[in-house]
């Protein structure tokens, strides 16, 4: 009895030494990360009280069980709140909001006039938009899990993810890495996939916040080539960044997510193809995977397939290549 | 092995005998052969074959692109030698060469590779001298080898009852090819080396290194000739909880002449004196069939080489109709093959030697021929 309590103190304590030992590893890495969680909180706060007076909207629900008339607060009600009206089961399945017939809205965005609400999720009859905004989340959800995957030597430094093209096959996430002759093995693929489905375990909230321009530089001042993205970024939204965070990973993405990172169901990270080198040290590689969302079995041939196709390299703008402000108006 | 009871009937006898012989018995006991364990996990090498069917969301057009795939891979759905498989035309030809020059010559002590079949019924045969023979039909059904994994490496989990077995190395076959979308990726993992299509049945069969096979050679009923005696191993059927007169052939009771509530039960069971107790091994009521059994030395009277079908000698192959059985080379040795069989297997190669649709045993009567007639005098 003494030897098995023995035991399990020594492993708990190995493990206690291993979490510990993941916190002081991303050391340096943390500190900005730290600083650019901050500076989001308080942005965050500042405009929830930046609402004031809180005002009614109407907002009309259409859709299962019954179509009703919700009166929600202007400007700090989300659909995700419209959603807690109805059910729990409408909060954990919906993905993705439809305002007004047409305009996709993320879950956790306040509304900002009285309007119709469609909640979206994966089995609708046209899941087009719901599907990009899937893919869109899977390339963010792994810059997240990249930067959880790399040790602080790898000098990592996340670039951007163009915007999704289901037909091409996979997502993607453009990185620059301190290694100009990576060869990615199985085992480092696997470990990436891994860490893709812990954040989905996890459940986080992908929230959103709209900065002015001075604030995401701010922000992003330790990041190189989110600040050399930023200026031509804010110069097409009226000088507003629109960002993104999934725990305390924060990035810039222009169109809407889903609610949250429980909807990724099968997931491979399968190609990380050299594109160019950087300087003499680094390189720009793209990152590719294929996900499924929850709740939708294959079988391992077509999944296989599906792997297949994603392996090719993705023919989505170069990171390396100018940012045409064209390419990105075609992106949707 | 079966546990075996000697009973000494000197030390039974109340009187005692100086001079008389004891006579010792020695009865099989046929148990379950191994002790109740819980088993609450499954082994370490366990793979779980069947995928769990769920309803597939998969569009009309995607599901006929991934049957096209499957087709392109492995072949389009056919029957062949009656049973419904795939034409694998990927799998290794056997070249002529292997088959007469690199081939080892056969020897009394090898062990060859067996089959798997199915059981698909029983029918009578005549011998040319009137005698009726009951036979039983096995069906082999689309055996392709999967692996041979060498003596050097071959260290199974659950050790067969094999002496020597350090000698020996194991070729795993495969039986009854299945569309892989059914089945579990793991489970076809099994046959991506061999590019084998994946199959239901899987077997190991303890071959010596002379009687190895390459991955991918079908194995047809050709591998046994007419004349030869195999084993054939199979599960008996399930009878459930039964009784003593079914289960162990006791006589029971009369139905009538005054009996009272005892025409089925087994009456003594043990004798009193010095070792007045119930005897472990006691024949009594309990759970019988659906145990794996082997009946050995039956003789093969008769083989179709178009549908792959056997009739072997006797009705005691355990098993219901369209159950799976092993066959094996027989291990009783007076029954055991003179001359060489196909070794280390008949390659469907060998144009030259071509076997005929029906081969007949020389002692049995073909329903073909003519009847016996008597002329009249």
């Amino acid at each position: 009895m003494a030897t098995a309590t023995k035991l399990y103190k020594q492993s708990w304590h190995a493990l206690r030494q291993l979490q510990q030992y993941r916190t002081i590893a991303s050391g340096n890495a943390s500190a900005s990360i730290k600083s650019r969680n901050e500076l989001f909180n308080q942005e965050q706060k500042r405009q929830r009280d930046a609402v004031g007076r809180v005002e009614k909207i109407e907002v009309r629900y259409l859709g299962l069980p019954e179509d009703v008339t919700l009166v929600m607060n202007n400007h700090i009600s989300t659909p995700y709140n419209c959603a807690q009206h109805l059910s729990e089961g409408h909060c954990k399945r919906s993905a993705l909001a439809l305002v007004d017939g047409s305009v996709p809205w993320d879950m956790h965005r306040p509304l900002q006039e009285s309007c119709t609400l469609q909640l979206l999720n994966f089995n609708v009859s046209e899941p087009h938009v719901v599907n990009k905004a899937f893919w869109r989340t899977c390339s963010f959800m792994l810059g997240a899990a990249l930067q959880r995957a790399f040790k602080d030597e790898a000098r990592l430094q996340l670039h951007s993810f163009p915007g999704p093209n289901i037909k091409s096959g996979s997502f993607v996430h453009d990185i620059v890495l301190g290694a100009q002759n990576w060869e990615p093995t199985k085992a480092e693929m696997r470990a990436i996939s891994a860490e893709m489905v812990k954040l989905a375990a996890q459940d986080l909230r992908i929230e959103r916040l709209e900065v002015d321009k001075e604030l995401a530089k701010e922000m992003f001042k330790d990041s190189r080539y989110k600040s050399e993205q930023l200026p031509s970024i804010a110069q097409q939204n009226q000088s507003r960044v629109t960002l993104y965070r999934l725990g305390d990973h924060i990035d810039i993405s222009r169109g809407p997510m889903v609610a949250s990172t429980r909807f990724l169901g099968k997931c491979t990270i399968l190609a990380a193809h050299k594109v160019a080198n950087e300087g003499s040290t680094d390189a720009f590689y793209r990152l590719q995977g294929v996900a499924l969302p929850t709740g939708f079995s294959l079988n391992h041939i077509a999944y296989g397939l599906l792997e297949k196709r994603a392996q090719k390299l993705n023919s989505a703008r170069l990171p390396n290549e100018p940012f045409e402000e064209q390419q990105q108006m075609q992106l949707s | 092995m079966l546990r075996t009871v000697i009973c000494d009937l000197a030390r039974l006898r109340l009187s005692g005998s100086t001079a008389s012989s004891a006579a010792v018995v020695v009865t099989q006991v046929r148990e379950k052969g191994h002790l109740s364990r819980p088993r609450l996990r499954n082994p370490y090498w366990f793979i779980r074959p069947q995928r769990s069917q769920t309803d597939d969301l998969v569009t009309g057009e995607n599901r006929s692109f991934i049957k096209e795939v499957i087709h392109d891979t492995y072949g389009v759905p056919a029957l062949i030698k009656g049973v419904q498989t795939y034409e694998q035309r990927q799998l290794i030809k056997t070249p002529q060469a292997s088959a007469t020059e690199d081939a080892q010559p056969w020897t009394p002590n090898v062990r060859r590779c067996g089959l798997i079949a199915r059981k698909i019924g029983q029918y009578p045969l005549w011998l040319k001298n009137g005698e009726r023979v009951r036979t039983t039909l096995l069906q082999v059904v689309d055996n392709h080898v999967v692996k041979y994994i060498p003596p050097e490496e071959y260290r199974p989990a659950q050790q067969p009852d094999v002496k020597h077995l350090h000698r020996y190395g194991c070729l795993v076959v495969g039986a009854e090819s299945t569309n892989p979308a059914l089945l579990t990726k793991e489970y076809c993992g099994l046959f991506k080396d061999s590019g084998v299509m994946p199959t239901k049945n899987l077997a190991r069969f303890i071959v010596s290194p002379q009687a190895a096979l390459a991955p991918g050679t079908p194995l047809n009923v050709g591998h046994f000739r007419v004349g030869d005696f195999v084993d054939v191993r199979g599960k008996t059927v399930d009878h459930g909880f039964q009784g003593v007169v079914k289960r162990h052939g006791f006589k029971g009771m009369p139905a009538s002449h005054g009996v009272t509530k005892t025409h089925r039960r087994p009456g003594n069971i043990g004798g009193g004196g010095e070792k007045g107790r119930v005897w472990p091994g006691t024949k009594m009521p309990g759970h019988m069939g659906n145990r794996w059994r082997i009946i050995k030395g039956l003789r093969i009277w008769r083989v179709n080489t178009k549908y792959n079908v056997m009739w072997v000698q006797g009705s005691s192959v355990p098993g219901s109709t369209n159950g799976l059985v092993y066959i094996y080379d027989t291990i009783l040795p007076l029954r055991r093959p003179q001359l060489a069989p196909p070794f280390p297997t008949l390659y469907d190669n060998d144009a030259e030697e071509q076997l005929p649709e029906d081969i007949w045993h020389e002692q049995v009567h073909n329903f073909n021929e003519e009847s016996i007639t008597y002329k009249p005098e």
